[in-house]
């Protein structure tokens, strides 16, 4: 699916990914972990992504044997790669609950930062790892993957 | 009527919000916009205050009925928690979270927040 970053879209696009978990796979359980994961994931591509015109996103929900993978690609403002970096390399490092817990901890500290829940939440409440893949031309993909 | 109840509540497209007679408070539906925390934050913030001015012991809310949320309005609970942590003192009143056991969001977040706000925070499970 390619669309515009436009915030309008996500709750359109996500119900559509928790229709189609469910009727292609069967399971409830699924289809919520496919709605938190494409709601966080689309966010967070909506509010980083330049505002040139080939800004658009890409939804990939690909399924093989008994792996699931979520794929947004989107064309981010260059400033705001460091920050995804470091943000998915200081999640990686923990466990999913010890790194969820943690950005509970800062968004209490930080209180006048952004929440910067969502990546800890995917990998945690979605039960998926994230990888960053930089592609050409300054397209970046975020993969979600986990268990069927 | 005290504070808490004279309190309004936003009216928005997704989320339904109800302040009852005894003061409990109910949300139903969804929250994922953008900036939950220009209305729902604020409105949080408005019972707050309330809770204050009325030196209630205790605020209850129900979120047993909000079926998915985005991060930015887990956010506004965990702001909630922290404008009742005052160091070296307890809280001014404890909020006492109803919230489900069968919604993914609200085992996990209530139970990190949980950990994170002891004291201050109490969550009630309901099936």
């Amino acid at each position: 699916m390619r669309f515009r970053p436009a915030w309008a879209y996500i709750d359109g696009i996500r119900e559509f990914g928790r229709f189609f978990c469910q009727t292609t796979f069967g399971t409830a359980e699924l289809a919520e972990r496919a709605r938190l994961i494409i709601q966080e994931t689309l966010e967070n591509a909506v509010k980083y992504s330049s505002k040139s015109p080939e800004s658009e996103l890409e939804l990939m929900i690909r399924a093989s044997d008994d792996v699931i993978e979520f794929a947004v690609s989107s064309f981010p403002d260059p400033a705001h790669m460091e920050n995804l970096k470091k943000e998915l390399d200081g999640l990686n490092a923990r466990d999913p609950e010890q790194a969820y817990l943690a950005a509970f901890e800062r968004a209490s500290t930080e209180t006048q930062a952004s929440a910067r829940l969502g990546l800890a939440r995917i990998r945690y409440e979605g039960g998926v790892e994230l990888s960053l893949r930089e592609e050409e031309g300054g397209r970046v993909c975020i993969t979600a993957s986990g268990k069927l | 009527m005290n504070a808490l109840t004279a309190v309004k509540p936003p009216k928005l497209e997704t989320v339904t919000i109800r302040v009852e007679e005894s003061g409990r408070i109910a949300f139903k539906g969804t929250i994922t916009t953008e900036n939950p925390s220009a209305d729902v934050g604020a409105f949080m913030l408005a019972l707050h205050k309330a809770a204050l001015a009325d030196k209630r012991d205790s605020v209850e809310i129900d979120v047993s009925g909000l079926t998915f949320v985005n991060s930015s309005a887990i956010r506004l609970f965990i702001d909630w928690a922290s404008w009742l942590r005052i160091p070296g003192k307890p809280p001014p009143y404890v909020l006492r979270i109803c919230a489900s056991r069968t919604i993914t969001w609200q085992k996990t977040s209530f139970m990190a927040l949980r950990s994170l706000a002891a004291g201050i925070i109490q969550v009630h499970e309901v099936d």
